[in-house]
């Protein structure tokens, strides 16, 4: 049974990774089409990408979109965050079931709510549109890690400030916020990569306009396969490949430089 | 002081929601009317009246759909706990660096677009891929189109949904007592009947989590069914968007998109009854 229960997890092991794996090579390929492996290696489709406006256009519009995003899901959701976890109120289960509503909702039936809606306001095809739609898909996720962080906080600090004779906004500007600056960032970071990431909502709205990166790879990818988007591919895992190594790296260098480890 | 006691307590409900209220109103403006709107067009659009629902609940079309989208849902529920839970007993049991790096992995591929993802699996099971390769190579002279069918989409969902699964497993499993397993043992308890007294009972939180999360998502997965499916065993996400996108059906995509809320909705309730919705995704 273990030993079983171990194999079959080996082989998972390789399932997860071989995906992750095949799209590296796949980007240096000079084949027109999905070959693998390639028949030969060059910097054909990277240079393709750099240069090409239709690929260039979509990804600074989600960078764009993603940022914007950020900044306006954050700027509600952290008072939002701090009402929830530290008072007690009514209707607060309510606002609870209000924050996570937009993680419930299948995100083709708000596509489908937005196409129409935002068709009426005349914010169809615009990043407008695609920012008001994402800040609401942004909000749960936001506010799951916000709300972590903030359930962690030990109140006596601020109290001892306080008592020192701090005012609130200096309690605010000294104690709270430099203690949450992390879970800020992450919270951030998750509302970044939700929009960034965000498929649906931007394949029905966002038009040729705001047309976002995901949505490019979607109508490549359903229209003629470009070997483009296994570049693009390479670049997104790169950047998570990176983003997740860098606090390890961190470590190993303090680790071989000797410095103190902070806890 | 000034203040007197009711109106204390009525700031102790005042300051929270003059807090929540930009957040309130933002999600009343731009998502709960465009999901009212869903429902308006559901019942008004071509024409008022239920002809929708009833075209969709009793079209042989639309029931194939919906059949074909709970059984590809519990189907990939069951392939991700069947996929998930020996990984994470195998993290479990391994020594610490090695479960880390395999924590390091399921994470990268969580992180990483689930568009990167059905691309990729679209270069590993294509006409000129590896799989295919394989095949001739171990002498099956004409192999079968694996791209464009359920078992691609299916494979692809299972792989994308898997970190939910495993995750949800791997919390629980490390959590559990070796003692308790030791003294499960000691009292006689081997092999099987130690996997399915102990072991299975203890990690059953992490897999009813895990799979109505996976069920839910893959419920309303429109991406890659889409792209990597039979254009013939469409999933409901996918004909919803069909209808807006080809024929600008707005009532019938409408009313498939309210069913599908429901029947996700229902799920998520009676799973928060009994749980806490909190406690699924964290």
């Amino acid at each position: 049974m273990n030993t079983l229960m171990r194999w079959i997890g080996i082989a998972v092991v390789i399932f997860i990774a071989a995906p992750l794996v095949i799209v590296v090579p796949m980007s240096f390929s000079t084949a027109a089409s999905l070959q693998f492996p390639p028949p030969g290696y060059s910097w054909g489709y990277y240079q393709q990408f750099f240069s090409d406006p239709s690929w260039l256009r979509p990804a600074w519009n989600s960078i764009y979109i993603a940022t914007m995003n950020t900044l306006l899901t954050m700027a509600l959701v952290v008072p939002a965050t701090f009402a929830l976890v530290r008072h007690k109120f009514w209707g607060k289960s309510f606002a609870n079931l209000m924050m996570m509503m937009p993680m419930a909702v299948p995100h083709i039936v708000m596509a489908v709510g937005y196409y129409s809606y935002f068709g009426e306001l005349k914010l169809v095809h615009s990043k407008l549109g695609v920012i008001l739609a994402h800040s609401c898909l942004s909000v749960p996720i936001t506010f799951l890690v916000l709300s972590a962080n903030l359930k962690g906080f030990d109140l006596t600090l601020e109290r001892a400030a306080r008592s020192l004779g701090a005012t609130p906004g200096q309690v605010f500007r000294h104690i709270t916020l430099p203690i949450l600056k992390p879970g800020l960032a992450i919270s951030a970071l998750f509302a970044f990569i939700q929009s960034f990431d965000e498929t649906v909502v931007a394949i029905f709205i966002s038009g040729r306009n705001a047309e976002t990166l995901p949505r490019k790879m979607f109508d490549s990818i359903r229209e003629e396969a470009d070997p483009v988007i296994a570049v693009i591919s390479t670049l997104l895992f790169a950047i998570v490949f990176i983003g997740l190594l860098t606090p390890s790296l961190i470590k190993l260098v303090r680790r071989m430089t000797g410095s103190p480890q902070p806890k | 002081m000034g203040l007197s006691l009711s109106a204390l307590a009525e700031r102790k409900t005042l300051w929270p929601w003059l807090l929540l209220l930009p957040l309130t109103i933002y999600l009343a403006l731009f998502f709960l009317v465009p999901l009212i709107e869903v429902g308006i067009m559901s019942v008004t659009e071509p024409r008022p009246g239920l002809g929708n629902y009833e075209k969709v609940l009793t079209g042989s079309l639309y029931r194939k759909v919906f059949i074909n989208t709970f059984g590809t849902a519990l189907l990939v529920t069951f392939c991700c706990l069947l996929v998930g839970y020996p990984l994470a007993y195998l993290m479990s049991t391994v020594s610490k660096r090695a479960a880390m790096g395999i924590l390091l992995l399921i994470t990268m591929s969580f992180w990483t677009s689930f568009l990167v993802r059905t691309y990729a699996w679209m270069v590993l099971l294509g006409n000129n891929g590896p799989v295919i390769w394989l095949m001739t190579q171990l002498g099956i002279a004409e192999p079968p189109p694996l791209l464009f069918t359920r078992f691609s989409s299916t494979l692809a969902m299972v792989h994308i949904l898997a970190p939910y699964m495993i995750m949800n497993i791997y919390t629980v499993m490390q959590k559990i007592d070796p003692s308790l397993i030791r003294s499960a043992e000691s009292m006689g308890a081997y092999g099987k009947s130690l996997f399915r007294h102990v072991y299975l009972p203890l990690t059953a939180p992490g897999i009813a989590n895990g799979s109505v999360l996976v069920f839910v998502i893959c419920l309303g997965f429109y991406v890659t069914p889409v792209l990597l499916g039979s254009p013939r065993e469409q999933m409901a996400a996918g004909l919803i968007g069909n209808q807006i996108e080809q024929f600008l059906a707005f009532g019938l995509g409408s009313a498939m998109s309210i069913i599908l809320l429901v029947v996700t909705l229902v799920i998520l309730g009676i799973y928060h009854r009994r749980f806490g919705l909190d406690k699924l995704y964290g």
